[in-house]
């Protein structure tokens, strides 16, 4: 897919018509630093030091401090929400795979697994999404593997006019 | 390592705390999410929101309200490692919201994974906001590594 990014806070690219397949344009967020981890800190109100202070962290056996799992989660969550729609989103999960490191670029993707009816007769579509990892000499990397369920209203006004027609 | 399995079912104390026009700019920017609705009103309200709506992880920021007067858990901060989370969501939340959390140790489990045996703690959050509707519900997994 060579689509540009989506323009934050503008239309969802996708809808109830969304075939499965259907991938989402790629997003590059980074490269993270310190100081990103510990905005997030302050914001988030998660002050385990592994996140900020180097010495605990090189203490626990890590090369680093790392970024919380909640702030790829956040950025991947943003990145979602413009995708599927901010208002569509039902369910949002995450699970880590493995640490973002200083320096480390994240790479968001997204893809359309399934279509669905809901409950209230309106469309379901369920994504997988993935954040990757790139740095200048390190391998790209799987960090965070996702998921989001959206959901579309039926089209009630086209339904009633076409019962009209 | 330490058993903790009985703490299944533990309910924290709920706690409240108000959506705040200024922490929901802070935190959509500590997320990198440059979509106008979390820091301009007027775009908020454009898009159908009473005020700046709550980027989809800000549930995060409810730690700062927490009160957890005993640390039931006791986990080892150099072994422990987010697991993964799951949110629901069920209505809009926006500044001005003030929401109630009630939370509780929904599962422990002790496993032996490639990196050796491991706890698993599960916590589930309900957001409910001034109008009783639960508006938000979270599922989220602390994994503490065992000692080497």
């Amino acid at each position: 897919m060579t689509a540009p990014d989506p323009e934050p806070g503008t239309a969802p690219d996708t809808g109830p018509d969304t075939p499965p397949g259907t991938v989402a344009p790629e997003r590059r967020v980074g490269p993270l630093t310190r100081t990103d981890f510990v905005r997030y800190a302050g914001a988030g109100g998660d002050f385990n030091p592994i996140h900020h202070d180097e010495t605990f962290a090189r203490s626990a056996g890590y090369p680093s401090v790392f970024g919380h799992g909640l702030l790829t989660a956040g950025v991947l969550a943003g990145y979602a929400a413009s995708w599927l729609g901010r208002r569509n989103l039902r369910r949002f999960t995450v699970r880590y795979v493995g640490q973002v490191w200083p320096g480390d670029t994240l790479v968001l993707s997204g893809e359309v697994l399934r279509t669905g009816t809901a409950e209230d007769g309106g469309t379901e579509v369920e994504a997988s999404l993935e954040v990757h990892t790139e740095a200048a000499g390190r391998e790209r990397r799987l960090v965070l593997r996702g998921g989001a369920t959206a959901a579309y209203p039926a089209p009630a006004l086209a339904l009633a006019e076409g019962e009209r027609a | 390592m330490t058993d903790r399995r009985h703490l299944i079912g533990h309910a924290y104390t709920p706690y409240t705390f108000p959506v705040e026009h200024g922490k929901v700019r802070e935190f959509a920017r500590a997320v990198k999410d440059e979509d106008p609705v979390y820091h301009d009103v007027e775009a908020a309200r454009a898009a159908g929101y009473r005020h700046l709506p709550a980027p989809p992880t800000f549930s995060a920021v409810t730690s700062h309200w927490a009160t957890r007067n005993v640390d039931v858990l006791r986990l080892d901060l150099r072994r422990v490692l987010a697991g993964g989370a799951e949110w629901e969501y069920l209505g809009d939340i926006a500044a001005g919201d003030v929401l109630t959390v009630r939370s509780h140790i929904a599962d422990v489990q002790e496993k032996t994974g490639s990196r050796g045996p491991m706890t698993l703690v599960i916590t589930e959050h309900e957001f409910v906001n001034e109008r009783e509707e639960t508006v938000m519900r979270l599922r989220s997994t602390v994994i503490e590594m065992g000692e080497q």
